[in-house]
This record gives C-alpha cells, structure tokens and sequence, in this order.
C-alpha cells in the first residue's frame, strides 16, 4: 500500500524547516531525529549567536521547533536511529531503533536532512596542537564560552587579552581532503571576534586569514562592523604552527602583505573550523544508496538548478548534508524539498488514479 | 625605525659567481620577524576625531598605484599607513605624517572610503601642537602668522602686481562701491614672480571682457586651506575669521578665485564659520566668455593640461579650464593618460608646497618632475596649468628632468592673453 507520508531523517534547522513545509502545505511529515531532542547542530553544539544578524541561537532554534511539536501533521520521533531501508519511491520501508528497539516507518517520500559535523582539528595536531594546548580551541568550543558569558583561557580560567582565529582549519586542503570552502567559517569567526569585543572589551582580537569570504550581506553585516566599530584587527597570513611559550601561545606564520614572518605571542587561538559530512550523511547515503562526492557529501542531480534532488527517486537532500552551507542556503532548500517531495507523491497519486 | 645593527651580516670580503663583493657590496639583513602587532596604537590613532577610517582599511591595495608619493618613490598609500600602524609604529613620529599631498587619489578609488583627507589634517593637527612639524613647514606657518602669506613678503606689498600690470584694477577700499565680481587673487599670485605673471594677464582679459572686479589689495591675507590640511586649524581658523569679516565688508556677486585651493576652502570650510559666498573660479567664469574675446593672435600651441587636484577631483570642475583652452586660435589640446579624475599631484598640495626639503629624503623623484616626464611624451610644447602652485613647480621640474626647450609652463590666463596679441 502506497504511502502519502514523507519521512525527514533529521531535527535540526533543515529537518525542520522540511517538516513544517509539509505539514502547512497538510501533508503527514515523519520528523525521526537520534537525539533525545530537536534542534540539531546549532543546539547539540549550543551556538552563541547566529551568523550573520548575531541572533540569540536558542531563541531562533526555539522558535523553529515549535511550529513542529503538537502539529497535528507531524509525528516526531525522537531517540530514533534509522538503520535500514527497503522498498522504493512511494513505499519505502524505512527500518530504525527507536530507544533500542526495532521499528518500521512506512512512507512515500524521504528527505534527507543529517547536515555535517565540525572538523576534527585533531587531524591536524602537527600544526595547531589542539589536543596539546588547553587555550587552543574552535568556534564551537568559543560558542560555548561565549554562550555562558565565561570568555576565559581554559588553562588557568584568567581573562584574555590577545586572542586570534586561525582560518581555513580543515578547509581548502588537499593533503587532509577537503579541498573546499566551508564557506560559512569567516562568518562565523568575524561574528565571534564581534561578541568576544562585546564581552571582553579589552581583549585583543585578530584574524589571520587566507582571504576573507564574506558573501553578500556578510561582507557589511558582519566584516565590516566587525573591523570599523569593534576594531578586530585582520592580518592577511595564516598561521602555520602554534608553539607553546611559557603560559603563551607562539603564533608563527607569514603575513603576506609585509612579506614578513610573524612569532606573535597569544593568550587564547581559536581554530576556525571547517565543515564535513556528519557521520548521519554518510550513514544514511549508504541506507539509500545515495550518490556522494569525493568528500562524503550528498551529491544532488541538477548541480547549481537542482539543489535537493537525488539519483535515488523519491529521496532528496537538504542543506548541510549536500555541502557546506549557511541557514539561509539550508531554509532555502528545505523549502524546495518541500515543494519537490509533495510534487513527487501527487504526480504518482494523479497516474494511480488514472 | 632605527637600524638594528645586530641584524646586519657584513663581510669583510665574498665571491659571488666568481666576483669579489667586499663591504657593504655584500650586506644582507637577517630576517625581521613581526614579534607584535601593536595592541592599542591602531585604536589610539583611529581615536582621533577625523582619523577614524584609517583603521578601516581592508588591504585591497587599490590606493597604492593610483598614489603619487608611491610612485614617486616613496612606499605610500593609505593601505602601506594603515600597516604601519597596524605594526606598531606612530604616525606622529614616523616621515608618513608628512608624505600625503591630500591630492584624493586614493580616496576616489577606496571601496572603504578610507578619506586622507580627514585622516591627515586630523593627525597633523597632534602632531603640530606637540610641536612636531619638519622646520621647513614650521617656517611658512610662521611666515603666515607674521605677514599674512606663506612667502613672507610685506603686506603692503600685496597689490603691487596690479600697479605693475599698467592695467585698470580697482581696490576695493578705494572704490567704495558694489562690483560684480570680488577677485580674490591669493598669495602666490600677489608675490611670486611666475604666479603675477598670471595675475597681470588675467586682470587685462578681465577688462577685454569689461567685467565688473575689485581686488582687497593689501586688505587681503592667505586662505590657508593647505595649511588646514598640513595639521594649522588654529591659523586656518583665525584667518578664515578674519578673511569672512574682511569679504563682509564689501558688496559683490562673487568670489572670484585664481586660486582651487582657496576656492575649496571658501566653499567647504568658510560655511562652517558663517561664510557663504558664491565661488567662482577663473577658468569656469571665463569658458562661457570666451567667444567674446577680441583674439588677434594664433597660437600654434600644443597643449596638455594639468588637472589640478583641488579644482578637479576636490571640485568637480574637469570642464572649464579645456573650453577656454580649446578657445585659444591655434591651441591645440593634447591630454595625458592620467587626466581630469585620474590627474596625477604636482606635490603642493596639504603641505607639500613646504616641503620639498623634507620629501626629498624620502622620495626618489619630486612628483612634479614625474609629471612634467608625461608631459613631454605627450609631445605637447606648453603645459597648461591653472592652480598657483604649478607654475613654479612645474617650471623647476622641467629643469630638473633637463626637458629646457622642449617644454614651457603657462598659466591658462597667461596663454589667453597672449593671444589677445
């Protein structure tokens, strides 16, 4: 028997963002999410602000739970890992362990909405020492502190007064693999370096950076306010490697515009890390025998004109778990997915009934 | 900075490729490695009020090319301050205070509007009451001060160029009556040789036309709008006071200027001190006129024209000074690549005309003479000018570059009367 639901493997922004556009537009939406609770990444990782308009996260994330919970149209299922998966286009039969026990969820359509996870910069030791260092952190560990109001060196819980991003961590590097742009993580530290000035004034902030991509709105939303107002000073260089130099960080690197090396002394270095496929993605690609690129992600059909379809019919792909992506790109989809998985069930719907 | 002599490797004697280098033939300097960027002196600088776009730079580069002291020699340009800073060097100790000709080169092309404009004479002005300034500037502001113009020359002195022009120019104070225009002449072209010159030949079209014009005569002082920008608000300020109360005095139309330096200080500053008066510079009085004039002489001139910073990109006014030299019988007008927005600074301005001393230990070339360079391979044989400071500095430069013969500097006024025969 065919169904009209539509399964979305994930809670957080795109998994909601998916479910609500199925329930309005009165279709049954599936919400199945692993965590004991809905939010996604942005919660699990309890984001600070979010990028670009620094709005309380918690506050926007709440507020795009509850059109979900006690609608009528969807049924969420939380403490849910999905497992397997039979049948095809317009009757899956998806199996999952719900709190450890088997079940079987029936629908019509799938959509994927599993996003990424924060490079490990562990892979990285030999040059930044994030495992080696205490006041070597990430911007997810700096939304933490910044979300607790409790900006301070982990090492020994003093204030700061020189910190700096290093960019790039995890990205646009071959020998690790990620030859791409995570695209939001110059965002992300300019929104940071905006908070921690906004915490701790007197605390010191740079960025060393390859070149900043700050797209559209970014560039004058956060680079901007971020360079002219909260005085964040930018220097053009990475860093190649941190020494540890007494109760001091040694930031060694190259400053391409003085064609100068730079040893600069830092209480705190904040690794601007980038974005990889979750290990859900790279779970549920295998599930439903999705196509992914050379680097674990989702791969869509249509490239730039179709952004959520996939090979397999009746499954597609949201947001994060296609390839680096920002919340608008991921609302944004998520709401052709919508568009698209409704569409997909009442052109079958229209040739059954014919 | 000073030299660290630690850093250099000297010695006594090498063989490079089979040469023998001895001494400082073979000096090298270790590497010098960034230790800090200066915490609180980005923000101290930028703290000054007028200084703050200093610190917005975000090192696209664009200013620097476009930068006349850069090309001239002397690694500038907003981005290459903004880094000095960054690296913790003092602008108010450092020769950088000094450099910028606040010609708005790199303002106009700056995506971050990072404005020198009001960067420059904000920082200076520090600087100069903490007694600062490179002893030859510090001269012209006391000559200033003292006689009422840069050059020190007497105040009784100022309208002799008029008696000397054997032309009907009224003062004034002995005139007791409204005129249509109110020529303000300006200091160098009541004093300087070259600059009466221009005076004489623009009061004998002046009266070709049959305008209505007085002159202050010796009631009349400096505009001081480059030393403004040279870090002296106190002088500009005093004489903008006394020069408003002095235009008060009299009844006419319009400021007539010789000078865009005074016009930008008349139409931009003088409003701020309650003085409103309607600016006009020569070369925009004189195109829509030009066909009244009784010409009797062909020139046979070709000509390249100088936009001159302050009537140009600081004014808008690209325009005028090509009519009225197109207007000439046998001119004809040959432009150089960088013209009209994109015109290069002879130097003079925001100061420079005061430091020629100083800017010669930190430039390879003075930036008139690279201009005068472009001049003459433009084949042209005059080079047009109508702002007072060119004249003397172009003149110099044709003879510093050995271009004597093949180049002449001409007011704009002194080729229209010429070819009034």
């Amino acid at each position: 028997m065919p169904s009209k639901k539509i399964l979305v493997i994930g809670g957080g922004p795109s998994g909601l963002e998916v479910a609500r556009g199925i329930a309005d537009l009165g279709y049954q939406a599936i919400l199945v999410e692993k965590r004991d609770r809905l939010g996604g990444t942005p919660d699990e990782a309890q984001y600070a602000a979010l990028t670009p308009d620094l709005r309380n996260a918690e506050e926007a994330i709440r507020e795009m739970i509850e059109p979900v919970e006690n609608n009528p149209n969807v049924e969420i299922m939380l403490n849910t890992l999905v497992t397997g998966s039979e049948g095809s286009a317009g009757n899956f039969r998806v199996k999952a362990l719900q709190l450890g026990k088997p079940v079987e969820i029936n629908a019509g359509a799938v959509v994927v909405c599993t996003g990424f996870q924060h490079f490990d910069p562990g892979r990285e030791t030999q040059k930044y020492g994030y495992y080696e260092h205490d006041d070597v952190i990430t911007l997810v560990d700096c939304e933490k502190l910044l979300k607790a109001h409790n900006f301070v060196r982990p090492s020994n819980g003093e204030k700061p007064k020189r910190v700096c991003f290093i960019q790039c961590v995890g990205s646009r590097d071959r020998q690790i693999g990620n030859e791409y742009c995570s695209k939001v993580c110059c965002g992300v530290a300019s929104k940071e370096a905006i908070e921690i000035r906004q915490q701790a004034p007197d605390c010191k902030v740079y960025i060393f950076y390859i070149d900043m991509r700050m797209y559209g709105y970014w560039e004058n939303e956060i680079y901007w306010p971020a360079q002219e107002k909260y005085k964040v000073n930018y220097i053009k260089g990475i860093a190649t490697e941190i020494v540890k130099k007494g109760d001091k960080l040694l930031v060694k690197g190259e400053d391409t515009t003085l064609r100068r090396p730079m040893e600069v002394e830092m209480d705190m270095v904040i690794l601007s890390v980038g974005m990889e496929p979750s290990s859900g993605t790279r779970d549920m690609a295998k599930i439903f025998g999705l196509k992914q690129n050379k680097y674990g992600f989702i791969e869509t059909t249509g490239g730039a004109l179709e952004t959520v379809s996939t090979e397999v019919p009746g499954v597609f792909a949201v947001g994060a778990c296609t390839g680096p992506a920002d919340l608008e790109d991921t609302v944004s989809a998520a709401g052709r997915a919508v568009m698209k998985s409704i569409a997909f069930l009442r052109k079958r719907e229209l040739v059954e009934t014919i | 900075m000073p030299v660290d002599k630690s850093q250099i490797i000297e010695k006594e004697s090498v063989v490079v490729d089979g040469i023998e280098l001895t001494a400082d033939w073979n000096r090298m300097f270790l590497t010098r490695v960034v230790s800090a960027y200066e915490d609180d002196l980005m923000e101290r600088t930028t703290s000054i009020a007028g200084a703050e776009s200093l610190g917005w730079c975000y090192q696209c580069g664009q200013c620097v090319p476009v930068c006349p002291v850069d090309a001239a020699g002397g690694s500038y340009g907003p981005l290459r301050v903004f880094r000095k800073v960054q690296q913790g060097i003092d602008l108010l100790d450092d020769p950088d205070l000094w450099k910028c000709t606040t010609c708005a080169q790199c303002l106009r092309v700056c995506p971050k509007t990072v404005n020198m404009i009001d960067i420059m004479p904000a920082l200076r002005e520090v600087a100069v009451l903490d007694g600062k300034v490179p002893d030859e500037l510090q001269d012209a502001f006391t000559n200033t001060f003292e006689y009422g113009n840069p050059l020190g020359e007497s105040q009784r002195k100022r309208a002799d160029w008029a008696k000397e022009s054997g032309q009907n120019v009224a003062v004034m104070a002995e005139i007791k009556r409204p005129v249509d225009l109110l020529w303000y002449v300006g200091s160098y072209p009541s004093y300087h040789a070259r600059g009466k010159d221009a005076s004489k030949a623009l009061a004998r079209v002046l009266n070709q036309l049959g305008a209505d014009f007085g002159i202050l005569g010796t009631e009349e002082k400096d505009d001081c709008d480059s030393f403004r920008l040279a870090g002296e608000k106190g002088l500009f300020e005093e004489f903008a006071e006394y020069n408003i109360k002095i235009f008060n005095k009299y009844q006419f139309n319009k400021i007539f200027l010789t000078d865009p330096h005074a016009l930008n200080a008349f139409r931009k500053q003088y409003p701020e001190y309650g003085g409103n008066f309607d600016v006009v510079h020569y070369t925009t009085y004189l195109a829509p006129l030009m066909g009244n004039l009784p010409f009797s002489k062909k020139l046979n001139y070709k000509v390249t024209f100088h936009d001159p910073c302050y009537l140009g990109r600081h004014n808008g006014e690209f325009e005028a000074p090509r009519q009225c030299l197109k207007a000439i019988p046998g001119v004809e007008v040959i432009e150089m690549g960088r013209c009209r927005e994109q015109s290069f600074c002879c130097g003079g301005g925001g100061g420079g005309m005061w430091l020629d001393g100083f800017m010669a230990d930190h430039v390879n070339e003075r930036l008139s003479e690279n201009r005068v360079r472009e001049a003459v391979e433009t084949g042209a044989d005059v080079l047009a000018v109508c702002c007072p400071y060119e004249v003397s500095r172009f003149e110099d430069a044709v003879k510093s570059t050995g271009n004597e013969g093949k180049l002449v500097v001409r007011d704009i006024a002194e080729l229209i009367a010429e070819a009034l025969g």
